[in-house]
């Protein structure tokens, strides 16, 4: 039992934290809002990580946490906790030229309920990044699940518009000719648990980042804001409202890295742990932002002010891939059941 | 990172497990059920520290199994930080308490080692082996959050000190035959740097223990008043005007484990909801599984905190996590009986013990939580502290 980072892990978040603060500042986030295509640019700083996709979870984890903390747009996410793992086991290829950066990709998976569960539903919602990677996976959870991969193309895509402009959302429709070009694989149920175990960790382990650059923004902000002669940090009712915001910040972050480790080795615990960790991240998140809003007074409340880059970013998170609620209810399936 | 134990630590506690196997006293009760610590806290009519906790505490002491940590002459077995937080999880795993009065053996005991004369530390073996019973004297009337407020005043007069005053809140004074006594001893400075640590005899003529009941009715700690109390100077622990910096005195090498009890009494808690809302034909109820399942993620989300903790510990690193984990555990546990009685409809009031299946039991223990945000450091108290030393906010 050893909770401690490696020397090697220390180093990549590290690295990640250093290139991020220079590659993705919030005026990045901030021009992605009417053009994305302004994260193609630190896209080809990121690729060099997509190997995580197929790393320990640890470790995309830890790189992830990093990309929450910046907001960062574009097609990592997809990519790398979603359309790597899904397609690697495969052996077709499209997988090894996206560990390599050179392709990208995502997965249609949650219905139009918005569940993210396997399902039948022909029209798939909520799908990120849709209209700008190479390929699109379609999981579809009939009597026998089965991958579909398919070019980008094949589909008809449309805009899911959402509170944060910088996890964009797309529902995905088949066309009358998408069987042509693309390839239909079987899988387990098992596999698409797993593989969705680990892309809802990284997004717990972002949406940690993000709560965490709430706080140390309203952190700061509280040391230089005066009112009635001293900085509003020096009064109870902030301190303690902080506290709290940090309390919950850093057991999700706990709660993520315990799930990841768990992920890792396989443990009997990581169902759980998986479910702890999207709930206690979207408290966390949720709680960061409503907090840090508080904090931050009317400023806050600005367009110009990049905290509402942070609050969208939080806010969209918390509420894809299950609801805190939702992950709560898993989590009660399991423990009336044992 | 790694989520397996290593070798050394599995044998250390296979060794630990017969030994709790083989002398774990029948008194002590079966373990899993979440009121049933041992403690006696929960009880309100019996012997504060009864005959069989006595020689449960000497047991784990002479075999090397009090504070594992320490060497054997003072109880323990020289065990790594790692083997002692094994040693913590499994007993707190067990609802097993080593001792019934903490003062001696958790602060009494490491406070004399570290600051205590050759003279002094002799008393240290007892204490821990639980022979002699302390009680420490620390609130007063006026001062409790903030303590270095206190008033008790200690007079120097050549080679003995008079004390006058009155302690508040004194846990186990009623049983203590020695009590470590913070005391004013110069009133003309801050108030941080005229405070000294006296060790005083119980039977020192002057002295008066009255029994304070708390809440459930039961009376576990005291009063205690001094009228012109003589104690000699070479009772004096520490500096004259030195005694602030002695209150911080903890098992140091332990601290970074004093989150396990607090964790594993939420996740007993949490078991004990699952099978009363099974029992109350609650289960099905999505409110009340929501708010089990949210009570799961908080215990196992702080669980995986206080690993993280400790493995900055283990780093050298100052680990804040106590604070965040004795808020979290202390309110959280409050809540968790509250639901408990929830769960019962009319029922959770009820204590007679011939209705209700349940006897009173999560009133009498929601009851006894109160003291978990106020004791040792208030909640308020533990936010402060995360605020100012850990956010680095400014302090008001």
């Amino acid at each position: 039992m050893d909770f401690a980072f490696t020397e090697e892990q220390v180093l990549l978040r590290d690295t990640a934290r250093l290139m991020l603060a220079n590659e993705c500042p919030p005026s990045l986030v901030r021009a992605h809002i009417d053009d994305p295509s302004v994260a193609d640019g630190l896209w080809t700083h990121l690729r060099d990580f997509a190997a995580l996709g197929v790393g320990p979870c640890t470790d995309l984890a830890i790189f992830c946490e990093e990309l929450g903390y910046v907001a960062a747009p574009g097609v990592f996410f997809a990519t790398v906790a979603l359309f790597i793992p899904f397609t690697f086991a495969l052996g077709t290829g499209e997988a090894a030229a996206a560990i390599d950066g050179l392709e990208t990709g995502t997965v249609a998976l949650a219905g139009t309920n918005g569940e993210w569960v396997a399902n039948a539903d022909p029209v798939k919602a909520f799908v990120p990044e849709a209209d700008r990677v190479d390929w699109i996976v379609v999981v579809d959870g009939g009597p026998e699940p089965r991958l579909g991969v398919f070019p980008q193309d094949a589909f008809e895509i449309l805009p899911v518009q959402t509170v944060d402009f910088s996890r964009r959302l797309f529902e995905v429709r088949a066309r009358e000719d998408t069987s042509a070009g693309g390839s239909w694989h079987s899988i387990s149920p098992e596999d698409i648990r797993k593989h969705l175990e680990r892309a809802t960790v990284a997004l717990a382990a972002e949406m940690v980042g993000t709560a965490r650059r709430m706080t140390d923004m309203s952190v700061a902000y509280a040391k230089e804001r005066y009112q009635f002669g001293v900085p509003i940090g020096s009064f109870q009712a902030i301190q303690h409202k902080l506290a709290d915001v940090s309390l919950a910040v850093e057991r999700a972050q706990s709660a993520v890295q315990y799930a990841a480790m768990a992920i890792d080795a396989g443990d009997p615990d990581r169902h759980r742990a998986v479910h702890t960790a999207k709930a206690a991240a979207g408290v966390a998140a949720t709680t960061a932002a409503r907090e840090s809003e508080q904090t931050h007074g009317g400023i806050g409340f600005t367009w110009e002010h990049d905290l509402h880059l942070f609050i969208r970013r939080a806010y969209g998170a918390a509420y894809w891939m299950g609801t805190t609620d939702w992950h709560h209810d898993r989590l009660a399936d399991l423990l009336f059941s044992s | 990172m790694q989520l397996a134990w290593g070798d050394e630590e599995i044998a250390f506690h296979d060794d630990l497990v017969a030994f709790l196997d083989e002398h774990t006293p029948r008194e002590m009760g079966s373990g899993r059920d979440y009121a049933d610590d041992g403690s006696g806290a929960y009880a309100d009519d019996h012997e504060i520290i009864p005959e069989w906790s006595r020689r449960w505490q000497a047991t784990l002491f002479d075999h090397g199994w009090m504070i594992p940590g320490y060497p054997p002459a003072l109880g323990g077995r020289n065990a790594t930080p790692v083997q002692t937080l094994v040693y913590l999880e499994e007993m707190a795993r067990r609802r097993l308490p080593r001792s019934l009065h903490f003062p001696g053996y958790a602060i009494v005991a490491p406070s004399l080692l570290e600051y205590g004369t050759d003279e002094q530390k002799q008393l240290v073996p007892a204490a821990i082996r639980g022979d002699t019973v302390w009680c420490i004297g620390m609130s007063e009337p006026n001062a409790g959050s903030d303590l270095a407020g206190l008033q008790t005043r200690a007079v120097l007069d050549g080679d003995r000190f008079v004390i006058n005053g009155q302690k508040v809140w004194t846990s186990y004074a009623q049983v203590a035959q020695k009590c470590c006594c913070y005391v004013r001893t110069d009133p003309d400075v801050p108030k941080h740097k005229g405070i000294s640590l006296l060790i005083l005899d119980m039977d020192t003529p002057g002295i008066d223990v009255r029994p304070l009941r708390h809440i459930t009715g039961a009376a576990h700690f005291a009063e205690v008043f001094f009228t012109d109390v003589v104690v000699p100077r070479e009772n004096l622990v520490g500096g004259l005007n030195d005694g602030w910096r002695l209150t911080q005195g903890s098992l140091a090498h332990e601290r970074a484990g004093l989150w396990v009890e607090g964790v594993s009494r939420l996740e007993a808690q949490v078991e004990s909801l699952v099978d009363l809302a099974q029992k109350r034909g609650l289960d099905h109820d999505s409110g009340v599984r929501r708010r089990i399942a949210a009570a799961y993620e908080l215990a196992s989300s702080l669980r995986a905190l206080g690993y993280k903790g400790f493995a900055s510990f283990a780093q050298g690193s100052s680990a804040p996590e106590h604070s965040y984990m004795k808020l979290a555990t202390s309110e959280a546990s409050k809540d968790l009986y509250e639901l408990g009685m929830e769960l019962q409809g009319a029922y959770g009031v009820v204590v007679d013990r011939d209705r209700g299946e349940e006897q009173g039991r999560w009133l009498n223990a929601f009851l006894m939580s109160f003291a978990g945000t106020i004791a040792g450091g208030s909640a308020e108290i533990q936010r402060n502290i995360i605020a100012q030393r850990v956010l680095g906010l400014p302090r008001s």
